[in-house]
């Protein structure tokens, strides 16, 4: 079933009639039961299925999608991955992702464009410099790559960038993480879902869960659009509307949704080559070019739950002003499309990865601003969890109690508000 | 989206800002703090007219549409 990609099959395909190239995965009816069934295809589902089917040998699985393969955020984040947080439950999993992303194409036989150009962090105080210097200590203590860059390194690493532009917050130095970088999103999602449809995973769009069938304290089966599906096992990984599914269970869960808008301008030559993150005390802008030229950016959250999907006007305004307050060189491009994701935002900031209300019954959601860079390790770990019933080390910190106990993980230190997480 | 502040008018959401959603009658203090309940089709959420009247405010909303549908001062009856 699984066409093999490689250059030699590329070059036959290109001399070819157009009539290699097969669907990357098929448009199976759901079954009356299956062993475990994963509810949302987008890259965290899809990559748990797929590691359930490949590390664990589990054979009856489906992922049901309400819509299509890659709607959700896996399509409609700004593609950065990076593993550059403070925190060491936050670190060591994100860097569990960043390996992963670096030998992904190879593993998934299809090419995601992982691109190490780099995430540069800009600091516009010496206070943030600190900050970074420790962030930085703390990356490197844990085995992963980060420098401090002065005024002259920064110059030398981003040519782009004019230090003595004028600022209203002036850049005097950067955190870098050099294998930090892009990956191209949807082939994320399709690369997971073809991988999982060869190892016999059954990928139902249109396919909406409405409710949860429970008996004898266990749960036995998802109410769908398309009918009952009975299950041994049911994983959430509907990011951006797991508030709505906390509801649907009738459980009050750490999560509100909100939206986070990007923005891509008119492709231009090569300009930048590496990913800026510019964030000081009247908004910020993260900002890198794509491989078609576009300058993709984005930003803060909209400051309000909502499912909309459309972003408001005024933070559209509040992140094109720091783009062009960083890059006054691209001032008069003008924007090409611009679009918005609902964000799962929780009490502390980190994602959430448990149990959810029965034994049989598990979470994968909660991820902020953290989803899609997280994609990898969330898939293999969560895998992990649902098929031995013990969650690895490296998701045990996403508990659900945590915050009844107290081991909160605030990257920030916002405090238990989810619009400023 | 528009938000009609019983002092001032209607007036461009940017004037506002969002505080936190109304936690549940009777929750205690955990769960008024780290709970939410998100229904898709209504939330109430306290906000202030912070760019206005500084006035603190319940909104009725609907955020799946994007609605706001009705506005009282904080305080004053349903």
């Amino acid at each position: 079933m699984l066409q093999r990609y490689s250059a030699l099959a590329l070059a036959r395909a290109a001399l070819g009639r157009g009539d290699y190239w097969r669907p990357l995965w098929g448009r199976p009816a759901p079954e009356a039961a299956y062993d475990v069934v994963v509810v949302g295809a987008g890259g965290h589902g899809l990559a748990t299925a797929y590691h359930l089917a490949r590390d664990h040998g589990i054979k009856r699985i489906a992922v049901l999608e309400k819509r299509l393969v890659g709607y959700g955020n896996v399509g409609r984040n700004t593609t950065i991955v990076r593993s550059n947080y403070l925190l060491p439950e936050n670190h060591y999993f994100y860097e569990d992702s960043l390996r992963r992303w670096q030998t992904l194409s190879r593993d998934l036989n299809y090419n995601v464009m992982y691109s190490p150009r780099g995430v540069v962090d800009l600091a516009t105080s010496d206070d943030e410099m600190t900050a970074y210097a420790r962030r930085g200590n703390a990356m490197r203590l844990a085995g992963i790559d980060a420098e401090l860059l002065d005024r002259a390194a920064l110059a030398r690493f981003v040519p782009a960038l004019d230090l003595d532009a004028p600022r209203r917050f002036p850049i005097i130095g950067a955190l870098l993480q050099r294998r930090g970088g892009t990956v191209r999103h949807d082939a994320v999602a399709w690369g997971y879902a073809r991988a999982a449809a060869a190892l016999g995973v059954h990928i139902v769009e249109d396919c909406e869960v409405t409710g949860l069938r429970t008996a004898a304290g266990m749960a036995t089966g998802v109410e769908t659009s398309r009918g009952y599906v009975a299950a041994n096992r049911i994983v959430f990984a509907v990011a951006g509307h797991t508030g709505a599914i906390g509801t649907l269970l009738g459980l009050r869960l750490p999560v509100e949704t909100h939206l986070l808008q990007a923005m891509v301008t008119e492709p231009v030559k090569p300009l930048l080559d590496t990913v800026l993150v510019y964030m000081h005390p009247h908004g910020e802008v993260y900002l890198s070019q794509s491989d078609r030229g576009g300058l993709v950016m984005g930003g803060a959250l909209d400051g309000f739950p909502s499912y909309t999907r459309e972003g408001q006007w005024s933070r559209l305004e509040d992140v094109v002003q720091s783009a062009v307050a960083l890059l006054p060189q691209i001032g008069a491009l003008r924007l090409l499309r611009q679009w918005a994701g609902t964000n799962d935002q929780t009490m502390d900031g980190s994602p959430l990865i448990d149990r959810l209300g029965w034994d049989n019954v598990f979470l994968n959601g909660g991820w902020c601003y953290g989803g899609f860079k997280a994609i990898p390790a969330s898939g293999a770990a969560c895998a992990r969890f649902v098929a031995t019933g013990t969650a690895p080390d490296l998701i045990r910190a996403f508990r659900l109690s945590r915050f009844a106990t107290g081991h909160l993980l605030d990257e920030k230190g916002a405090g238990p508000f989810p619009a400023r997480q | 989206m528009r938000i009609s502040c019983p002092h001032c008018g209607p007036r461009h959401v940017e004037e506002f800002e969002f505080r936190s959603l109304v936690p549940a009658a009777g929750a205690a203090a955990f769960e008024r703090v780290y709970e939410r309940v998100n229904l898709p089709g209504q939330s109430l959420e306290y906000w202030q007219h912070v760019h206005g009247c500084r006035a603190w405010l319940v909104l009725d909303r609907d955020p799946s549409a994007g609605e706001v549908r009705t506005v009282r001062l904080l305080g004053a009856a349903p």
